[in-house]
């Protein structure tokens, strides 16, 4: 039991993909204009991954080595095209919200990095629960990041209007570059609290380098 | 063994030994000592919404630095000028009646995410206020256009005239009213005689090199020119595109920010041409009436790039070395 919450949970905080391993940058910056679209393309992943990690668990022992990442993304394509259609046919809106970003769940570097680091070596219940693992903590993340940027660039979250009637949209944070910027200002607090962690922990920190003045030498101050 | 009081002690330090006595405080002081003519031309055009946004801009500047390096457990040397430089161009940027939010926004974006992100002083790799014009521009362009929040003013955007009813328009616009300033634009960066005067300064004080700046002017003044030659009736005259809006600014002023601009003779001029073809090419393909701040932005990625040209170091390895090598 210990084992299985230990392979769950890594998906949450240690090995979380978008923050911690920073997989599968593709549907971070591009679908998460609103804190809907993230979580619907969380909800995919979740499935797309499970089952993929399922599926190659139980061929693990007659997927051929040479042309094993042919057969990975065999089995996570059939799964996307699944997840297409039923999408299609039971959420139609989200579907065109997340557009081209769907298909390219098949490309997506989790969906492959769990199958060929994990999966293919386990057995089956440790591999779904290593894909719901995984699958949560990337919906988690999508849903904060879509959240943060929504609640600025429309003031809403949710579709449901938070900020104040006279607060003029900060557009730039659902622009394209404003994915990129919140990115990073995410992984650096991310950063900031690890090494809070570690050194309330007593553990070595990574310093930044020194910022004195004779290690620039311009100036003659 | 310990030395004996009194007795040479060497200090042992990395090079270079020898300084000639700039500093970035030297620096700092001079630009804004070099802004000031066109800061007064601003107070003279716009009155007391001009000294509003040049000081709110300079005091949340340089109180964003404070903040950001107490933070970083730094040194506060925020009394370097340096910070209330970027404050200062940046005011230079926008629309005079601009609201008070949007100046304090614009003025922490460029200081925060334009400077102190990468680590403060010397290690910008885009011109600081432009970051933040360049955020207020794609947030808020209502705001940051200076025909919508002028209204009031009886001077007019010589480029918004030019891009919508074509160049026949500049006549109305003699170049002694535009050196002095005579034009809607950016709160000083449009007073373009007092901007040519500063630069001179700069020049003569050698706090830039005119690399950059005549550079740039020649990029703009040729793109222009040719398309200028293509057709006369559609395009305007290469002056036009000097003397309108903020291009002398951005070529003295901007284009010269010294972590995001290159160093060498041959590489300054290839950038500073760059940015001035860029320049006119916005200008006349591109959504926004005036291309200054973006054609610096992209001249100032190509940074790293145009760096490369460089003479290669003293007994290093050269090609014949390779050759014979292999």
């Amino acid at each position: 039991m210990s084992k299985l919450w230990k392979e769950f949970s890594k998906g949450l905080w240690k090995d979380l993909p978008p923050f911690k391993v920073v997989l599968g940058l593709c549907p971070v910056l591009a679908v998460t204009k609103t804190a809907d679209n993230g979580f619907g393309m969380g909800l995919a992943v979740i499935f797309v991954l499970t089952m993929s990690n399922v599926l190659v668990s139980i061929f693990r022992k007659i997927i051929p080595p040479k042309v094993r990442i042919a057969c990975f993304i065999v089995i996570a394509a059939s799964l996307v095209v699944s997840v297409e259609l039923l999408m299609q046919a039971f959420a139609y809106p989200l579907y065109q919200q997340l557009g081209i970003f769907v298909p390219l769940i098949v490309v997506n570097c989790i969906i492959l990095g769990r199958a060929e680091a994990f999966a293919s070596k386990n057995p089956i219940l440790l591999s779904a629960v290593d894909g719901l693992g995984m699958g949560i903590g990337f919906t988690i993340s999508l849903t904060l990041l879509g959240g943060i940027r929504e609640l600025f660039g429309y003031g809403t979250l949710f579709g449901t209007r938070i900020m104040p009637e006279h607060y003029k949209p900060f557009s730039f944070m659902v622009e394209a570059p404003g994915a990129f910027v919140c990115l990073g200002l995410m992984l650096s607090a991310m950063n900031i609290f690890t090494s809070w962690q570690a050194r309330r922990k007593g553990q070595a920190v990574l310093d930044n380098p020194g910022h004195e003045c004779r290690s620039c030498g311009i100036c003659s101050r | 063994m310990k030395p004996l009081s009194g007795s040479p002690v060497f200090t042992v330090s990395v090079p270079p030994h020898a300084h000639c006595g700039r500093t970035f405080k030297q620096d700092a002081l001079g630009t804004i000592i070099a802004l000031l003519p066109a800061a007064a031309f601003a107070v003279w055009h716009y009155q007391m919404p001009a000294v509003r946004v040049l000081a709110l801009s300079c005091f949340t500047a340089v109180l964003t630095e404070t903040i950001c390096l107490y933070f970083m457990k730094r040194e506060i040397e925020a009394d370097n000028y340096t910070a209330l430089l970027y404050g200062l161009l940046f005011g230079f940027l926008i629309p005079p009646a601009a609201p008070w939010w949007l100046v304090v926004a614009g003025s922490f974006i460029s200081i925060f995410m334009g400077r102190m992100i990468f680590g403060g002083q010397g290690t910008n790799p885009l011109c600081v206020p432009l970051v933040g014009w360049a955020v207020l521009t794609v947030s808020w362009p209502d705001l940051m256009d200076f025909d919508m929040t002028m209204l009031a003013s009886e001077l007019t955007y010589p480029l918004s005239q030019l891009k919508n009813f074509g160049p026949e328009t500049l006549d109305e616009y003699p170049i002694k009213s535009l050196l002095l300033g005579f034009q809607l634009g950016g709160t000083g960066a449009v007073q373009t005689g007092a901007i040519v005067l500063g630069g001179i300064y700069m020049l003569a004080r050698k706090i830039i090199r005119p690399d950059i700046p005549f550079a740039f002017i020649a990029g703009v003044a040729a793109t222009a020119a040719i398309f200028y030659f293509i057709d006369p009736f559609e395009y305007a005259s290469p002056e036009y595109h000097l003397l309108c809006g903020a291009t002398l600014f951005g070529a003295f002023f901007l284009a010269t920010d010294g972590p995001s601009s290159p160093t060498g003779h041959t590489p300054m001029l290839i950038y500073g041409f760059i940015g001035g073809v860029l320049l006119v090419i916005i200008r006349i393909y591109g959504m926004y009436p005036d291309g200054v701040p973006f054609a610096i932005l992209l001249a100032n990625l190509m940074t790293p790039l145009i760096d490369k040209i460089k003479p290669g170091p003293f007994g290093g390895i050269t090609s014949i070395h390779v050759r014979s090598r292999s």
